[in-house]
């Protein structure tokens, strides 16, 4: 065997070794950063993606259409309002805790309530508390 | 209203808490269970019961849980780094040996400062073999709880070399077949090949090899067998 077969035998060696050992050291970083991020990815993905509505945007749009007693729109909205919320929780679940996901739950069953009886006082209740809840969550 | 899936909300919180746990734990050292000191003890079942809550405890955000157990585990991790660089700390944090039994005397403040009672270091010894303390040269308390006796020399057994008798070299056994499968790197190391031991096994009256659960082969060529039928010789 030449010397120079010989090098290029060490290299590779060295290259395995290193390969190894960034791997070893890479692996455990790398899913400590994946943790992290499952763990706190719930401020952002609240956030709309897509063609989705905005949440928060979406109650003050129902608050003021409470507000000026247009009830067909408030029906609408509060059904875009609830797919919105049902899309949301799908991906928050995971970095979010139960209370606040079962706040906005009750929430927006009791508004749906308070729309039927067309009773201003207790959607603009219903609606502060769900956004009050939407904003705290992953927080 | 839709609801949280909390089923799978647990099953990726229970694979957040494990594989950190699993991380954490490497980190932190590879201490056996039975060398850990009484902290060491408690701050495994701090670090345990905080990743069960990571895991299950879906009332709170999982996120200030796991900060809590990555606070721990750095604790542990730089205790264990200043203990390694200091034998004053070492000293400080994780106490010392103690003498509690000098030439079959017990010294009653060392007991007393260890707190154990006569009747612990009774048990502590027993465990050792040792019903009478007066075989006793030195018994120190380690700081794992643990006891380490030394006999006074009339006590001591006999060894081969006190009686000046040589004895034949003893080495590890290779395990030639586990669980009906022949291990190829055993045979190897033994410069033997799959031939040679079918010649062995079917001097044995054994002529499968899936017949046998273990085989094993000392330095000397002795062989041990156990066979799947236990019934037959």
């Amino acid at each position: 065997m030449t010397t120079s077969r010989l090098n290029s035998g060490f290299i590779l060696v060295w290259r395995g070794l290193d390969i190894k050992k960034i791997i070893k050291f890479l692996l455990p970083v790398l899913t400590i950063i994946i943790f992290i991020l499952v763990m706190q990815s719930g401020s952002w993905l609240k956030k709309p993606i897509g063609d989705e509505y905005d949440f928060s945007e979406l109650v003050h749009d129902i608050i003021e259409n409470v507000n000026n007693g247009q009830w067909d729109k408030v029906k609408e909205k509060s059904d875009d309002l609830e797919n919105t919320w049902r899309r949301i929780l799908v991906r928050v679940q995971f970095s979010s805790e139960r209370d606040e996901i079962n706040f906005i739950n009750t929430a927006l069953s009791r508004l749906k309530g308070a729309i039927m009886a067309e009773d201003k006082t207790s959607a603009l209740l219903e609606l502060n508390e769900a956004l009050n809840h939407y904003n705290q969550l992953s927080k | 209203m839709n609801s949280l899936n909390e089923g799978l909300v647990v099953a990726i919180r229970a694979i957040i808490g494990f594989f950190s746990l699993l991380i954490f734990t490497r980190v932190i050292g590879k201490e056996q269970i039975s060398q850990l000191n009484f902290f060491d003890y408690v701050l495994g079942i701090t670090i345990g019961s905080i990743a069960a809550t990571v895991t299950t405890d879906l009332s709170s955000r999982a996120w200030p849980h796991w900060v809590g157990l990555l606070v721990w585990a750095v604790l542990g991790y730089l205790m264990e780094i200043i203990t390694l660089k200091s034998r004053n700390a070492a000293k400080y944090l994780e106490g010392e040996p103690a003498i509690i039994i000098k030439d079959g005397k017990i010294m009653e403040k060392a007991l007393k400062q260890e707190k154990y009672r006569v009747s612990d270091i009774l048990s502590l010894l027993r465990n050792e073999g040792i019903f009478d303390i007066n075989e006793v040269r030195y018994a120190i308390i380690e700081p794992n709880g643990r006891l380490s006796v030394m006999k006074k020399p009339e006590y001591q057994p006999l060894t081969p070399k006190d009686m000046n008798i040589q004895v034949a070299d003893q080495s590890l056994s290779a395990v030639v077949i586990y669980d009906g499968r022949v291990v190829e790197e055993s045979l190897s190391l033994i410069k033997q090949d799959k031939t040679w031991l079918m010649e062995q096994l079917s001097k044995r009256g054994i002529k499968k090899i899936s017949e046998v659960f273990l085989a094993t082969i000392d330095s000397s060529g002795k062989f041990y067998i156990d066979k799947y039928d236990d019934q037959s010789s």
